[in-house]
C-alpha cells in the first residue's frame, strides 16, 4: 500500500493529528454496530454523523494505522501501476461499454459505483485528516473528475471494488447479481452517462427516484462493501486516480482481505456495511461532499446502496443500474460539511431542492444528502418499477420529500459547529448548572450546613464555592467524557437524537449531580482492617488520626447521661457541667440561627394549607430549639435552692455573658422577663457584684475580674438596659421591689448592682417624662421607692469606689442622679446628707487637678446635683 | 462554637472536652519544653489551637558552668498565637493565678 515510497508501516501512527483524532472515536464506533439498524428508521441527527465519519475514517486516511501495515507489505514499492492498470485497461474498457449497452443489468453496474464513491472517500479523508485538508480536495482532484471524461472514462476507481471482489470475474459479470462487485466498476463518467440516457429515458418525478433504492440486492451488498473498503485503503494509499486501474485487480485481493482484519476502524466499517451498507457510503460520501462539481462518486454510491437494500422487489430489476442519482445525496450529506468541507458543499449544492429521501432503510443517507443533492437522479429508476411499485413508491416517496424538506430546512446550519464546539458548548452549561445549583458536595444539605455552618456563610458571601475544586472537575471530566461517548454512539442512530438533545442534556446532569453525590462518600480511601479503619489521605482530606465513627446511635445513647450529669447538684452548677451547658447553648443558639433563616413566608391567605403547614413544622422546630435554650440557661430552676442559681453561675463565665445578647434575640418577651428578674433576684450573687464589692482604700479588683465586670456590662447590661427599656412601670416596680428584698447593700456596693440600680430607677424616671404609667401604678412606683430609699440611704456613703483621688465613681454619680431625681425633697437632703463629704472632697479635689480633669469630677458630680436642683457651682 | 452536634454537652470523643474549654484560659503543653497559659479561642481536630492572651514558658537547660546544669526559664508574651497541633501535648483547664 506504499505509494510513491511512502512506507505506511513505517507511518508513526501516534504522531499528533493521526491516530489521535482515531482513537477517541474507536470504541464509540463498536458501540455503535448494534444500532445501525436505526439508522434505516430514523433520518434525524444528521449532524452528528457527519463529524463521526470524519473521524471513523481517519485511519484510512492516514494510512489505516497497523492494519495497513500488512497489506502495503504486500504490494510493495516497486508496484508497477501503469504496467498493471494497462493490463486491464482493455477488459475494463470492453466492461464499461458492455456495461452501457446492458443498462437492465444494471445492478451489476451499481457495485462498481460505489468504489468509486470509497475512493472519493479516500480522497477526502487523506486530505481531511489535515484540518486544511480540504483544500487540496477542492482544487484538484474533484474537479479533474468531473470536468474530464477521459479519465474517468477508464473506470478510474471502480479497480479497487472490482477488484477485490470480483477480481476474476470483473468483466463478464455484469449480470449476477451475486456478483455484482465483481462486475463492473463504473467509472463516473459511465455512471453519469447512464444516469443522462436513463434520464432522457424516463423523466420521471424526482419521488420517483428513490425507488430503486429498495432494490438492490441484499445479498451483493456485504461483497460490495468490502472491497470498498479495501479500496479504499489503497486509494488513500496511492492517492492517484490513474492508479485505480492497475489497482483493482492486483491490489484489491490481498490488501482488501489483509486489510480488514488489521484495521480497528475498517473491520468495524466493514461490519457495518455488511449489515447496512450504505452507512458506510454515507460517510466517504460526506467526505466527498466538499467536491461540488462531481457528482460521479456519489452515483456510484447510489448504485452500491441500491444492491444493500434489503427489498426484493427490485433484486432483479435491471433499472438500479440507472438509480445511481438517489445515493448521490447520502454522499453530499452536510453532515460532513462541518468545517471546510461544509461551506465547500454548501456554496454549490445547497441551493439545490430539498434532497430527496434516500430509502426507507437509509435514514442517515436521507437526511445527509438531504437539501444538497438534487432530485433527478431518482427518475431512472422510477421508470423501472412497476406501476403499483411506482404507486407506492411516489406515496413513500412524497413522505419523504417533505420530511427531507423539513429535515433540510432545519439542516441548514448543520455542521456549523464541529462537536468538538459542541461539547465544549455542553459542558459549559454542565458547568452553569451546576454552579447555579452550587456545589452538588454542599447543595442544599441542612447537615452541610450545621457541620460548617460559618464556612457555608462566608463562602456565601464571597460568592465562590467550591470547596474541593478537584472533585467537581473531575465529575464534570467524567461526565463529559460518557457524553462524548454516549453522543458519538448515539449520532450514529442519530435520527431520534434531534429531541434526545435535551433529554440527553437533561441526564448528563443527573448524572453530573449523581456523581458528585457519590464522590464525597469515597473521598476517603477506607478500608477496614483487623485494628480498624485505615485511611489514606490526600492534600484535600488528611489524614485524621483518629477515625471515630460518630454513629448517631451513639450520640443518642451518650445523650442522657449527659443529661443527667448535667443535672444541677445541689450545691448548684459544677465548672465542668456549666461549660457543658454553655456549650449546648451556643449550639442550640446556632441551630435557632440557623432555623431562623428556613422561616416559611406568612401564608397568604388561609387557603394554602401547604404553606400554613410549613409554618406550623417551622413553628414547631422553633419552639423545640426554643425549650432546648430554656432548658440549658437553667433559668427554671428553682430560686433560693442553690447557694448560687445555676443560671447566674453560667453568667460568671464569660462565654456566657457574650451569650446573652444572642440569647435575647432568641427568647420570647416572657422569657426575657423571666431572665431579668432572675438576674435581679440574684444580683447580690453575681460573682460580677459579689466579688466586686467596693471598699474605701485603694485597692484595685484584680484584673480578671474587672475584665469580666467590663464584659459584664458591655454585653449583659446592655442588653437588659435595652430591654428593660420596653417594660411598663409596673414591671419596673416589681424589679426594683425585688432589689428590695435583697441585699441591697452588697448591690449598690458594686459598679453593676449600681448600674442596674440606675438603670431600674432612671427607667421609671423615663416613663414617667413619657407619661406613661397610670395613678395606681404610680403609687405602687412610690411606695416600692421609698421603700428602697429606705434601704439604701446606710450605705450611700460606702458605694463610692476607691478613694477620691481614684475617679472611678461615675457611676456613683450616676446613680445617685438617677435616685435623686426620683426622690421627694426629703430625701433629697438625706441624699445630699449622705454623700455630701464625697460631694466636698471631690470638688475640693478638682481645685487641684488640671482644667479639664478638674472639669471632668465636677461634671460628674454635677449629674448628681442637677438632679437635685444644684449645682457644683454653688459649692465654690 | 461552629460545630455541629446536638448536645454541645454531649461528650463521644476527646476533643470534645477540649470543647468545653472554648473562651475559657488553658493550659497547653508542647514539645520541646514549653507550655502556655491562655485562653482558647479555637482548635481543631489536630489540636490546632489558636490562643489569646498567651504566657509562654520555655524551660531551658543551660550547662554553661561545669557539670551543674541549671534549669532556667524564659517567658514570652503574645497577644495572641497559633499553635500547630502536632506540637501539643497536653491541653488542660487553667485556673490559677
Amino acid at each position: 500500500m506504499s505509494f510513491f515510497g511512502f512506507n505506511p508501516s513505517s507511518h508513526n501512527q501516534t504522531a499528533p493529528g493521526f491516530s489521535q483524532a482515531h482513537d477517541p472515536f474507536a470504541g464509540l464506533r463498536r458501540e455503535d454496530d448494534g444500532e445501525e439498524l436505526e439508522f434505516e428508521e430514523t433520518y434525524d441527527g444528521l449532524g452528528d454523523q457527519l463529524d463521526e465519519t470524519d473521524d471513523v475514517f481517519n485511519d484510512e486516511t492516514f494510512g489505516g494505522g497497523g492494519s495497513a501495515a500488512p497489506s502495503s507489505g504486500a504490494v510493495g514499492k516497486d508496484f508497477d501501476f501503469f504496467g498493471k492498470t494497462a493490463q486491464v485497461a482493455t477488459a475494463i474498457e470492453e466492461e464499461h461499454v458492455r456495461f452501457n449497452r446492458q443498462q437492465p443489468p444494471s445492478k451489476v453496474a451499481q457495485p462498481a459505483p460505489a468504489p468509486q464513491a470509497p475512493y472519493g472517500y479516500d480522497y477526502q479523508q487523506f486530505s481531511q485528516p489535515i484540518r486544511t485538508g480540504y483544500e487540496k480536495y477542492k482544487e484538484t482532484p474533484i474537479d479533474d473528475l468531473q470536468v474530464d471524461a477521459s479519465l474517468w472514462g477508464v473506470a478510474p476507481k471502480k479497480h479497487q471494488s472490482t477488484a477485490s471482489t470480483a477480481n476474476a470475474s470483473a468483466s463478464a459479470a455484469p449480470t449476477q447479481p451475486a456478483a455484482p462487485p465483481t462486475r463492473k466498476i463504473l467509472s463516473l463518467e459511465e455512471v453519469e452517462a447512464q444516469m443522462r440516457a436513463q434520464s432522457k429515458k424516463t423523466p420521471q418525478p424526482i419521488s420517483q427516484v428513490q425507488a430503486p433504492a429498495p432494490a438492490p440486492v441484499p445479498a451483493a451488498v456485504p461483497q460490495v462493501q468490502q472491497p470498498h473498503y479495501q479500496h479504499q485503503q489503497q486509494a488513500s494509499f496511492d492517492n492517484s486516480f490513474q492508479y485505480h486501474h492497475q489497482v483493482q485487480q492486483q491490489y484489491m485481493p490481498t490488501p482488501a482481505d489483509s486489510a480488514r482484519p488489521t484495521e480497528p476502524t475498517q473491520g468495524h466499517v466493514q461490519r457495518h456495511s455488511h449489515g447496512h451498507p450504505m452507512t458506510i457510503l454515507q460517510r466517504p460520501q460526506s467526505k466527498h461532499a466538499p467536491s461540488p462539481g462531481a457528482p460521479s462518486p456519489l452515483y456510484r454510491q447510489e448504485q452500491a446502496q441500491p444492491p444493500q437494500v434489503p427489498q426484493p422487489v427490485q433484486a432483479a430489476q435491471p433499472v438500479q443500474a440507472a438509480q445511481p442519482v438517489q445515493p448521490t445525496q447520502i454522499l453530499q450529506n452536510p453532515n460532513r460539511l462541518s468545517g471546510d468541507g461544509a461551506r465547500f458543499n454548501a456554496g454549490p449544492r445547497g441551493p439545490r431542492g430539498p434532497p430527496q429521501g434516500p430509502r426507507g432503510p437509509l435514514p442517515m443517507a436521507m437526511n445527509q444528502g438531504a437539501g444538497n443533492f438534487p432530485a433527478k437522479p431518482d427518475l431512472s429508476q422510477a421508470a423501472h418499477l412497476s406501476e403499483e411499485e411506482k404507486a407506492a413508491f411516489l406515496d413513500q416517496e412524497a413522505k419523504r420529500a417533505k420530511r427531507n424538506h423539513k429535515i433540510f430546512l432545519m439542516s441548514r446550519d448543520n455542521g456549523i459547529m464541529t462537536p468538538q464546539d459542541k461539547n465544549f458548548i455542553t459542558r459549559i452549561q454542565l458547568q452553569q448548572l451546576v454552579s447555579a445549583t452550587g456545589n452538588p458536595n454542599e447543595l442544599g444539605t441542612d447537615e452541610s450546613l450545621a457541620e460548617d455552618f460559618y464556612y457555608q456563610v462566608h463562602s456565601q458571601i464571597q460568592g465562590g464555592h467550591r470547596q474541593h475544586p478537584s472533585q467537581p472537575l473531575n465529575n464534570f471530566a467524567q461526565t463529559y467524557l460518557f457524553q462524548t461517548g454516549s453522543r458519538q454512539g448515539g449520532m450514529r442512530r442519530g435520527h431520534r437524537g434531534a429531541d434526545n438533545h435535551v433529554q440527553r442534556m437533561e441526564q448528563q446532569v443527573q448524572r453530573a449531580v449523581e456523581a458528585a453525590k457519590n464522590k464525597p462518600k469515597n473521598k476517603q480511601l477506607v478500608i477496614e482492617g483487623s485494628l480498624g479503619k485505615i485511611s489514606f489521605s490526600n492534600a484535600k482530606t488528611p489524614k485524621p488520626l483518629l477515625n471515630i465513627k460518630r454513629t448517631e446511635s451513639s450520640g443518642e445513647a451518650n445523650r442522657p447521661a449527659t443529661a443527667n450529669r448535667i443535672q444541677t447538684s445541689v450545691d448548684g452548677l459544677s465548672h465542668k457541667s456549666a461549660l457543658r451547658s454553655i456549650e449546648i447553648v451556643y449550639d442550640t443558639l446556632m441551630k435557632m440561627e440557623d432555623n431562623e433563616r428556613y422561616r416559611p413566608p406568612h401564608p397568604a391567605n388561609d387557603q394554602d394549607t401547604e404553606a400554613i403547614q410549613k409554618v406550623i413544622a417551622w413553628e414547631a422546630e422553633a419552639r423545640k430549639l426554643n425549650d432546648k435554650l430554656w432548658k440549658a440557661l437553667k433559668v427554671m430552676e428553682p430560686v433560693d435552692v442553690y447557694p448560687v442559681h445555676p443560671f447566674i453561675t453560667l453568667l460568671s463565665y464569660s462565654k456566657a455573658m457574650k451569650a446573652i445578647p444572642r440569647i435575647f434575640r432568641n427568647t420570647t418577651q416572657e422569657q426575657r422577663t423571666t431572665i431579668l428578674t432572675l438576674v435581679v433576684v440574684s444580683l447580690d450573687t453575681l460573682d460580677v457584684v459579689r466579688g466586686a464589692q467596693v471598699n474605701t482604700n485603694d485597692t484595685q479588683l484584680n484584673a480578671a475580674i474587672r475584665e469580666k465586670i467590663d464584659l459584664f456590662s458591655h454585653s449583659v447590661m446592655s442588653t437588659l438596659f435595652n430591654f428593660m427599656n420596653e417594660l411598663d412601670l409596673d414591671l419596673v416596680s416589681g424589679i426594683l421591689g425585688i432589689v428590695c428584698t435583697r441585699n441591697v447593700d452588697a448591690i449598690a456596693k458594686s459598679k453593676i448592682g449600681a448600674s442596674m440600680l440606675t438603670m431600674i430607677l432612671s427607667r421609671a424616671e423615663i416613663i414617667k417624662h413619657g407619661g406613661g404609667g397610670n395613678q395606681q401604678t404610680w403609687q405602687i412606683w412610690d411606695a416600692t421607692y421609698n421603700q428602697f430609699f429606705n434601704l439604701l440611704e446606710p450605705s450611700l456613703p460606702n458605694i463610692f469606689p476607691g478613694t477620691v483621688n481614684s475617679g472611678e465613681d461615675v457611676y456613683v454619680w450616676q446613680l445617685l442622679a438617677a435616685i435623686g431625681i426620683g426622690a421627694s425633697p426629703d430625701q433629697q437632703q438625706r441624699l445630699v446628707l449622705a454623700v455630701k463629704d464625697r460631694v466636698m472632697d471631690t470638688v475640693g479635689l478638682a481645685k487641684t487637678l488640671p482644667p479639664d480633669m478638674s472639669a471632668q469630677r465636677l461634671a460628674n458630680v454635677n449629674l448628681f446635683m442637677r438632679s437635685i436642683g444644684l449645682d457644683v457651682e454653688l459649692l465654690q | 462554637m461552629a460545630d455541629n452536634g446536638d448536645d454541645g454537652a454531649n461528650v463521644s470523643e476527646p476533643l470534645d472536652l477540649v470543647r468545653l474549654l472554648i473562651d475559657e484560659f488553658v493550659f497547653v503543653k508542647l514539645r520541646g519544653d514549653r507550655e502556655l497559659k491562655g485562653r482558647l479561642h479555637a482548635y481543631d481536630s489536630h489540636c490546632n489551637l489558636v490562643l489569646g492572651e498567651v504566657e509562654e514558658t520555655i524551660y531551658v537547660v543551660e550547662d554553661e558552668d561545669d557539670e551543674t546544669d541549671e534549669l532556667k526559664t524564659v517567658n514570652r508574651k503574645s497577644e495572641m498565637l497559633f499553635v500547630r497541633g502536632d506540637s501539643v501535648v497536653l491541653i488542660s483547664p487553667y485556673s490559677g493565678a
